[in-house]
């Protein structure tokens, strides 16, 4: 039996609330953004680096454990990109076939988990633009529809989200949010990405990726106070 | 600064403000003392709001493992054709 990979789980839920700044990694004001960013994305795994080894060698059980170390982080980024548990499962599986395929490429110039959440973006991102999903073949269709769209938000003052979000209802509200919008806001406020390497994998500009993540926040923030509107009316 | 370059100084409406946001947040400058913000609680909630939505995003834990059959059909598909 493989152990399982607990190294990700270093963030800090209470009774399911979150506790802003309680995530004892990102964030923290006293250190570089980037640094913070290398930790949450890179957290160090025991054993990783002699399995990797040994998996570039063809040993079997090694390979496992790299899967068994990394399925749930790989899987929930496909999920979270697609929003679909079946296509989720399928591109996990080309992942992993092609870690298998190209491990012996990975020669350690950046962290493992890094170059290996690069390669299941792209294959989320080919998967998507073989289905000819507009959002991500040209820059001006990244846009979604108008109806899809954040409005301003002028003189609507009423409910703050500041404090009243679990885990769950956001993650719903992500799933709600339009494909063109949900890929630049994983990719950058929850996997950490940085607007060049977006702009870089989404084949759109810089200017493009911070519009479109505003927009993705704006649209969130409409999602989730609709949501504590409806919980008022409810009760 | 004299009373008239004051009155000439141009107020930031809502609409303004918020065409500037996306460059603002992520030029990683301090904006929180702009005027706007100082005066127009609307705004200064939203971007209280935004603030918080990105802050929970890095929070997000990974969701859950993928269904066995997944490792099961990588494993068929190595052991098949050696991964190809």
């Amino acid at each position: 039996m493989l152990t399982e990979n607990t190294s990700n789980n270093t963030k800090t839920v209470t009774n399911g609330i979150f506790s802003p700044g309680s995530d004892n990694l990102p964030a923290a004001p006293d250190r570089p953004k980037a640094a913070n960013q290398h930790l949450r994305r890179n957290p160090p795994i025991a054993g990783e680096a002699e399995a990797i080894a040994k998996a570039q060698a063809g040993d079997a059980p090694s390979f496992e454990m790299l899967y068994s170390l990394h399925k749930r982080r790989v899987y929930s980024l496909c999920l979270r990109m697609l929003g679909n548990v079946a296509e989720a499962e399928d591109l996990t599986q080309e992942a992993f076939l092609q870690l298998y395929r190209k491990i012996g490429t990975f020669r350690g110039d950046s962290a493992f988990s890094t170059w290996l959440h690069r390669l299941a973006v792209n294959v989320v991102l080919m998967h998507l633009r073989k289905k000819g999903l507009p959002q991500v073949s040209l820059e001006e269709t990244l846009e979604p529809s108008q109806e899809d769209g954040p409005r301003k938000d002028i003189g609507a003052r009423d409910l703050m989200l500041s404090g009243s979000i679990d885990r769950v209802t956001l993650e719903r509200a992500v799933e709600d949010l339009p494909p063109g919008y949900r890929l630049v806001f994983v990719l950058h406020d929850v996997e950490g990405y940085e607007h060049n390497e977006i702009a870089d994998m989404l084949e759109c500009s810089i200017g493009n990726s911070k519009s479109q993540l505003h927009k993705a926040r704006m649209k969130l923030r409409d999602l989730l106070r609709s949501g504590q509107r409806k919980e008022v009316t409810q009760k | 600064m004299t009373a008239e370059t004051r009155i000439a100084k141009p107020v930031q409406t809502c609409e303004e403000f918020q065409a500037q946001l996306p460059e603002m947040f992520e030029s990683g400058e301090e904006f929180h003392g702009l005027d706007h913000l100082q005066t127009c609680e609307n705004c200064a909630a939203l971007v209280r709001d935004l603030e918080y939505i990105a802050q929970q995003a890095k929070l997000l834990l990974p969701l859950r493992d993928p269904s066995p059959v997944v490792w099961e059909n990588i494993q068929h598909k190595i052991a098949g054709n050696n991964g190809k």
